[in-house]
């Protein structure tokens, strides 16, 4: 498929992914604010520091920081942002995703620019929250049942699992800038309450609790253990290093057994180092440390996908192809009718 | 009566009564010159209008603007929008759209499709003569300097024939009706020409909003054109393309104005969705930049201007063409749609000449005809024109849009003293043709139905054979009196309705 469109797929799921996982920590802070009572300096700065905003020259009150992440379009990580640029990539690339979609897409951006979604917001924010969480989910339900499982379909996979991957791992770093560690803290009932709250986030609590493990064991441990190793939860890190390296493998048409192209192997190397961990072993290496190492590692592997698939100087001599031209399947393979 | 009865039983005005109601085409008050499209000059519905005014007219004006408004909404919530593009966020508005349907006989558009299919036809013969033996020149037919000095006339496509011989794939010829409801063609649209999504999702969208009307009454389909479209294109691919050539719609970009169109395009003809910058040429092949390497593009739809097309060979600033496409045209292996150069065909001051073209070429007498044309490059013409700039519509030859434009009836003086000085500093670039009063269709107004004026634009697709498109974009006027529909100038449009019989 044509790189430039390949690349609006990839960024497409991954603005959306974006715009769920923002609204998923606001309303989790939101929440949880609720409960326990916590420093106000404390209370809203650790989602600007995992939302990569070094900026915020305010105090961030809770009013403010909220509204900077869902409404202002100056600031990238916002909601509205996210969304807006979720819109246009949809916009360019309308002939390959499909007619529902486009029309869902449209209907929630114009959603978010007229009363309707700042009426919520104003009087439900919980709900608002959760209806910026369904946006994702509910256009990643008709994309799978209306989108042909062509090379398009990989690359949006990609870019929702990237995604998801580095948010999960931002969130559980919001514990390590919300509670400065004490020793004494750990294991207490505000402990153990934010690790639920994280869990909560990351839609986690019953895939958690239904999963078998021995007891009696702690807590923070446990949940940290399964949004970073768990096998089947997918918001787990390793589930969508894993994903992505299916879709990867799949985009490129590397058939099993063959080198990987560089994105893969980046992926590939990602998971071996977890793999090569337990969760005593990042507890004791810091878990800060670990997450920081998957963020940055998964940077690295967005500009490989760059590289590799949208931005390759594809033009040295070409091959001579053969008549017919190569084209037409991935012609037919990426439409989708409306 | 108390107050309170008074309240508990409301009287038969807040009772919804017909009398209370006005039905959609009560009080529909006709144009006093123009033909009606719906109605005769006693009101009466045209014989093959009878069963769409009927079942419209049940209406009552409150729920026939219910339906307008989910109409509308349908539209917004698909993005079916133009973008203006003056705003930098990229403001986007939906082309207004009216509900009532405009109709055509089964019989009158058979005459219509002849006179197109025979006036394309003359043009391609006409393009490909320019560029080769330009023996309609030598003979004296058209004034060679009107031709050679065109702006749309491209040295470059001189002794060179483009894959298929044809060089018009897609043409919009604008047609009007006069006051005795005779069509005229107004100007022909032979390099870019733009609309043909609205008539597609019109139709969709009257669907949706009155499934009723198209089961009671047999329309013609246009749901085929982009199949149309792409076969007509698949069928003068370059003659190595092979089987199953590929085919790709090149727009300017996503900050085009007709965006919209070129991805409605590509999505419905299912092929893909190029900008120039995806393109690149290597030794005289053009290819298509994938995630997996180069792939052969055989045949482009392209809707962008010559000028824009390859830097290497026309504007040298153009970031949005292709370099190397010229070449790789000129060597065969890519063909373009439209042809390049095909612009001197439908420059305005040519135009006047497109009767004498099929009676040159083809010897037959023209079926549609022309509205009366002075060419000011012509002296006498100029000299009428400047007398008579109050009567005339004058028009830059090669504007489109509505743009560059002078309507003399209702011109100030200031107005008319500037095209004057325009006409006799460059007399080439201008024509100036009789004020035709359009004819009008009912279109829903404020004030219920009232009479706007209309025109039409069908879409002629020439590959190994010509098909045209059954009815095409009814554009309308909006404001009262007003004589220009161009969407540009505040014009909407209508779904157009060719009538598979005339019971």
């Amino acid at each position: 498929m044509i790189s430039r469109v390949a690349e609006h797929c990839f960024w497409l799921a991954r603005y959306l992914e974006r715009a769920e996982n923002t609204a998923r920590v606001l309303e989790v802070n939101h929440t949880l604010l609720l409960d326990f009572h916590v420093p106000v300096a404390q209370q809203w700065r650790p989602l600007l520091i995992i939302s990569g905003v070094h900026d915020y020259e305010a105090e961030p009150s809770a009013e403010g920081v909220q509204a900077f992440m869902t409404w202002d379009r100056d600031n990238p990580f916002s909601i509205a942002s996210s969304l807006a640029w979720a819109r246009e990539n949809a916009r360019i690339i309308r002939e390959v995703i499909s007619g529902e979609m486009w029309e869902r897409m449209n209907f929630y951006h114009l959603w978010m620019q007229g009363h309707e979604g700042r009426g919520l917001y104003d009087a439900n924010r919980s709900e608002f929250y959760a209806e910026v969480r369904r946006i994702n989910q509910l256009l990643h339900g008709i994309a799978d049942a209306t989108m042909s499982h062509g090379e398009a379909w990989e690359f949006f996979k990609l870019g929702t699992y990237l995604e998801r991957a580095s948010q999960t791992a931002r969130i559980m770093d919001v514990k390590y800038h919300t509670l400065l560690p004490q020793v004494e803290d750990v294991g207490s009932p505000i402990d153990n309450a934010h690790w639920v709250a994280i869990l909560m986030s990351c839609s986690g609590c019953e895939p958690f609790y239904k999963k078998p493990r021995p007891t009696p064991i702690d807590p923070g441990s446990a949940v940290a253990e399964f949004l970073i190793f768990d096998e089947q939860f997918p918001r787990s890190v390793r589930r969508c290093l894993w994903e992505c390296q299916e879709a990867t493998a799949a985009a490129a048409g590397t058939p099993a057994g063959h080198k990987p192209t560089e994105p893969e192997r980046q992926l590939i190397a990602l998971i071996a180092y977890l793999d090569a961990r337990n969760i005593p072993d990042v507890i004791r290496e810091g878990l800060h440390e670990t997450l920081t190492r998957v963020v940055d590692s998964v940077h690295e592997v967005g500009a490989a996908i760059h590289a590799a698939f949208f931005a390759a100087d594809l033009r040295p001599t070409p091959t001579r192809l053969q008549s017919p031209p190569t084209a037409h399947a991935g012609a037919t393979q990426t439409q989708s009718q409306a | 009566m108390s107050t309170l009865k008074a309240q508990a039983r409301p009287g038969p005005s807040l009772n919804g009564t017909p009398a209370a109601k006005p039905r959609l085409f009560d009080g529909y008050a006709a144009h006093p010159t123009a033909w009606d499209e719906l109605f005769d000059r006693h009101g009466t519905p045209h014989a093959h209008c009878t069963a769409l005014v009927e079942r419209l007219g049940k209406l009552h004006a409150p729920e026939f603007q219910s339906r307008r408004t989910s109409a509308d909404l349908a539209f917004v919530n698909q993005g079916i929008t133009f973008s203006v593009y003056s705003d930098r966020r990229g403001v986007e508005k939906i082309f207004p759209f009216d509900l009532m349907p405009r109709t055509i006989p089964a019989a009158e558009w058979a005459g219509l499709e002849v006179g197109l299919v025979q006036r394309v036809k003359a043009l391609n013969l006409f393009l490909h003569d320019v560029y080769h033996d330009q023996r309609i020149l030598r003979e004296g037919v058209i004034p060679t300097e009107l031709v050679l000095g065109s702006k749309g006339f491209r040295p470059e496509m001189v002794g060179f024939t483009p894959p298929g011989g044809v060089y018009v794939h897609i043409c919009g010829t604008d047609l009007i009706r006069d006051t005795d409801g005779q069509f005229l063609v107004l100007e022909d649209n032979g390099r870019t020409p733009s609309g043909v999504s609205y008539v597609l999702e019109n139709r969709a969208v009257m669907k949706k909003v009155f499934p009723h009307l198209f089961a009671d009454i047999r329309v013609k389909r246009v749901e085929d054109y982009p199949r149309r479209l792409r076969d007509a294109l698949a069928s003068v691919a370059p003659a190595g393309a092979g089987e199953s050539p590929c085919v790709v719609v090149l727009s300017p970009g996503q900050y085009n104005s007709a965006y919209f169109e070129h991805s409605f395009l590509a999505r419905h003809m299912g092929v893909e969705l190029v900008f120039g910058a995806d393109l690149f040429v290597q030794d005289e092949v053009v290819y298509l930049k994938t995630t997996r390497g180069p792939q052969r593009v055989d045949v482009i739809y392209r809707r962008l201007d010559d000028d824009f097309l390859d830097p290497e060979t026309f504007r040298a600033d153009s970031l949005l063409g292709v370099p190397g496409l010229f070449k790789a045209y000129r060597a065969g292996n890519v063909t373009l749609a439209n042809a390049v150069g095909t612009g001197v065909a439908d420059d305005k001051a040519v135009y006047p000449y497109t009767e004498a073209m099929i009676r040159f070429y083809l010897g037959e007498e023209p079926i549609l005809r022309n509205v009366p044309t002075y060419i000011c490059a012509r002296p006498e013409d100029a000299n009428y024109a400047l007398d008579h700039l109050d009567e005339l519509v004058v028009k830059a030859v090669n504007e489109s849009g509505g743009y560059g434009m002078l309507m003399g009836p209702s011109s100030t003086a200031a107005q008319r003293a500037e095209f004057a000085a325009k006409i006799r500093a460059d007399p080439r670039n201008y024509i100036a043709q009789p004020v035709v009063t359009l004819s009008t269709c009912p279109t829903w107004t404020e004030d219920g139905a009232a009479p706007r004026h209309v025109d039409l634009r069908p879409y002629i697709i020439s590959g190994r054979d010509t098909w045209v498109l059954p009815g095409g974009l009814t554009r309308t006027a909006l404001t009262k009196g007003s004589l220009v529909v161009n969407s540009s100038q505040g014009g909407g449009s209508k779904d157009t309705w060719v009538l598979e019989d005339d019971r």
